[in-house]
């Protein structure tokens, strides 16, 4: 299954929001919204998920329009919320039911995914009983509980432990392997980099990247060269201007070309005591400040 | 559907696991059950109180006078032990002062008198009982002297007017109770509830709720079945209060006989069985609607009260109108007339003029027909106003934004 997001066009009354967004997903894989507060995600995430109308373009799976009746889209909005007073049990199923299933799968499905989670003690209990992380835990259920094909996390990971960090991890997998769509957006560069597959960066309503993220790292000039050495001081003499120094204790060899990497490599490995060399590729924080620092 | 049916169950059930709705459900009905019993309880302690009457002194100069006027007020005054007395005024006026007495009359004769009592309460109304008492007086006694004999004088003076009145529309006497207390129901159901349902919005807006309720049901949807489930636990808390109400009055029929007002309050015609609960849904519905719309332009649970405002000041308007027209006892003023086709107000009106007065069927089914059309019309208008509403939050947005959210798309 293929998720194309075509030339999506949205104005709020002047204010015009997204700017023919287009990115591409696919089952099987994540893919990574990204972007700045303010960037247009939130619209876009809505409009896909029919909650307000886009102004132009359209939305396909497998190159037909969406049809919202049969394609089950899960959604963790950012802003959590849930009805803090009420039973847990009693809100998932609510949830799930309003999603389309039937009581007695909706109670199959909560039951499953409180015990994949570690909450089954917390079933007929209030929400507000619960602590933050928990309740994140929860609002996840409503995102899987009827099994969507389409799954939205946003901030997925905010205000969780490592341990909980790690289980969410664990389900996100899970339903990549299931062969769902899973489309996140976050500012915790690290998962992203973690899961995604493709990513698309959005600033000021525009996309400015799209792509697999290994290409885009790829397509990179490999111009760059990190060098782990126990003597760094004999290479920056050497090298002069060319050598600066990274945050962590590495240096940073900048090349005149790309072709001079294989023999700066051999040069540097015969005449230094070498720990480790290697070409450098931007992290995704080094991308994501490059496309979406500056407003356009 | 069956979404809307979802929502509709789920909200319902709030209502019912609520406990202070369930809480003033149950007192209500138990401060019914305990007024419907008070002259059968009354009547097992009553028989001691009967020598704790308030002593009312009576004096005067004329020795004569006094005894025939102390006899008089005896009688008149029932609730009184009525005591002739010769004290100075001075006396009398320590008694009462010390609670000893409640009030005095000092007559200087029999046409004139000083009336002495602690606090005058406004429902006082010894001096009216006591002028006519007095005049009867003068008057026998006066006959007397113009030549007639006592009896003559007493037949005169006993003379009664017997009449009967044909009412050929409604009684207004009969029905005045029973129409105020159903349209003050309507009142405050329709005002509770449309506060339950905008804070309700609200709540699940500033709880964040809605970012998920929104991405899961359609707006339309969630309005209406919000709307309808609170209007069916109106609906049955109303019928659970005025049918136990009934209940416990037909257990206690025979202790209300002496009652006028007991009587003609559950002597209420069938056909307004069926008026109430019809103008009852569509009355709630449309106010309901308004107030869930408004609900949802709210950020916050705070913002509630000023935006519900203006619908709260167009009902209790529309709920004053008819209130000063039943108290005028003319229901079929141009008002009025005007008031039970419009929306807003028909549900209170047009029900006040079918109880209180006679109106044609045509003019019933077409303002029902109005306030249907209305009520559907009202219903999506506000299901659009919801679905840009939940969505912004921050500032509120003034009416005029609004209007224009509507009309963009």
């Amino acid at each position: 299954m293929i998720l194309e997001i075509k030339d999506i066009d949205k104005s709020f009354g002047a204010k015009h929001v997204l700017k023919g967004v287009s990115f591409t997903a696919e089952s099987g894989k994540a893919f990574g919204l990204l972007g700045r507060n303010g960037a247009g995600k939130t619209t876009a995430i809505r409009i896909l998920m029919n909650v307000i109308p886009a102004d132009g373009g359209e939305i396909l799976v497998d190159g037909k329009p969406i049809d919202y009746k049969t394609m089950g889209l899960g959604y963790l909005p950012e802003e959590r919320g849930l009805y803090p007073k009420k039973i847990i049990a009693d809100q998932l199923e609510y949830f799930a039911s309003l999603k389309g299933m039937k009581t007695k799968e909706a109670r199959k499905s909560i039951d499953y995914w409180l015990e994949r989670l570690g909450m089954k003690e917390y079933r007929n209990k209030r929400l507000d009983t619960l602590s933050k992380g928990n309740q994140q835990k929860i609002q996840l259920i409503t995102a899987l509980s009827h099994d969507p094909s389409i799954i939205i996390l946003d901030e997925p990971f905010s205000g969780l432990d490592p341990v909980n960090a790690m289980l969410l991890k664990d389900v996100v997998k899970e339903q990549i392997a299931l062969g769902k769509i899973v489309l996140f957006s976050s500012h915790q560069m690290s998962y992203i980099e973690e899961f995604c597959d493709g990513i698309a960066i959005i600033n000021s309503g525009k996309i400015v990247l799209h792509g697999d993220l290994k290409e885009i790292k790829r397509n990179y000039a490999r111009d760059r060269l990190i060098v782990n050495t126990p003597l760094p001081e004999k290479i920056k003499k050497d090298f002069g201007e060319a050598c600066t120094e990274t945050e962590n204790g590495s240096l940073m060899l900048k090349l005149n070309d790309a072709s001079e990497k294989q023999s700066v490599m051999k040069r540097l490995v015969e005449s230094y005591d070498i720990d480790e060399v290697k070409v450098f590729e931007p992290s995704l924080n080094d991308i994501f400040v490059e496309y979406a620092g500056q407003e356009i | 559907m069956k979404q809307f049916g979802k929502i509709f169950g789920f909200e319902l059930k709030g209502y019912f696991k609520n406990k202070i709705f369930v809480g003033v459900t149950i007192f209500l009905v138990a401060a019914i059950a305990v007024v419907m019993f008070i002259p059968n309880i009354a009547s097992l302690f009553g028989s001691g109180g009967e020598n704790k009457r308030p002593i009312m002194l009576v004096s005067s100069s004329d020795a004569q006078l006094l005894s025939i006027v102390g006899d008089y007020f005896d009688k008149a005054f029932g609730d009184y032990e009525v005591r002739v007395t010769d004290e100075s005024i001075e006396d009398i006026r320590k008694e009462i002062l010390s609670g000893e007495a409640e009030c005095a009359f000092v007559l200087d004769g029999i046409t004139s008198y000083t009336y002495y009592v602690d606090n005058l309460s406004l429902s006082d109304g010894n001096i009216l009982i006591a002028d006519s008492v007095l005049q009867e007086i003068y008057r026998l006694d006066a006959m007397i002297r113009y030549g007639l004999t006592p009896e003559q004088a007493a037949q005169i003076m006993t003379t009664e007017i017997e009449s009967t009145t044909a009412t050929l529309g409604k009684d207004q006497v009969k029905n005045f109770f029973y129409t105020y207390i159903m349209i003050f129901a309507l009142y405050m159901v329709i005002l509770l509830y449309g506060q339950m349902v905008a804070s309700g919005v609200a709540t699940e807006k500033s709880s964040r709720a809605m970012e998920l309720l929104i991405t899961s049901a359609k707006p339309v949807n969630m309005m209406f079945g919000k709307v309808l489930a609170a209007c069916l636990a109106g609906l049955i808390q109303l019928i659970a209060i005025f049918g136990s109400a009934l209940i416990f009055y037909n257990i206690n029929k025979n202790a209300w006989s002496g009652n006028l007002i007991m009587q003609s309050i559950f002597n209420i015609p069938v056909d307004l069985f069926l008026y109430l609960p019809t103008f009852f849904i569509l009355g709630f519905l449309i106010y309901a609607f308004l107030y869930g719309a408004i609900g949802s332009t709210a950020s916050k649970l705070e913002d509630i009260n000023t935006s519900v405002m203006p619908i709260t000041f167009l009902f209790i308007i529309a709920f004053f109108v008819v209130i000063f027209s039943m108290m005028n006892g003319n229901v079929d003023n141009t008002v009025m007339k005007i008031c039970s086709y419009v929306p807003f107000t028909s549900p209170m009106a047009m029900f006040t003029r079918i109880a209180m007065s006679s109106v044609a069927w045509y003019e019933i089914v077409v303002s029902i027909g109005i306030l249907m059309a209305s009520v559907i019309g009202v219903g999506f208008l506000a299901a659009r106003i919801y679905r840009v509403g939940v969505l912004l939050y921050g500032t509120r947005p003034k009416l005029g934004a609004i209007i224009k959210m509507l009309f963009r798309r």
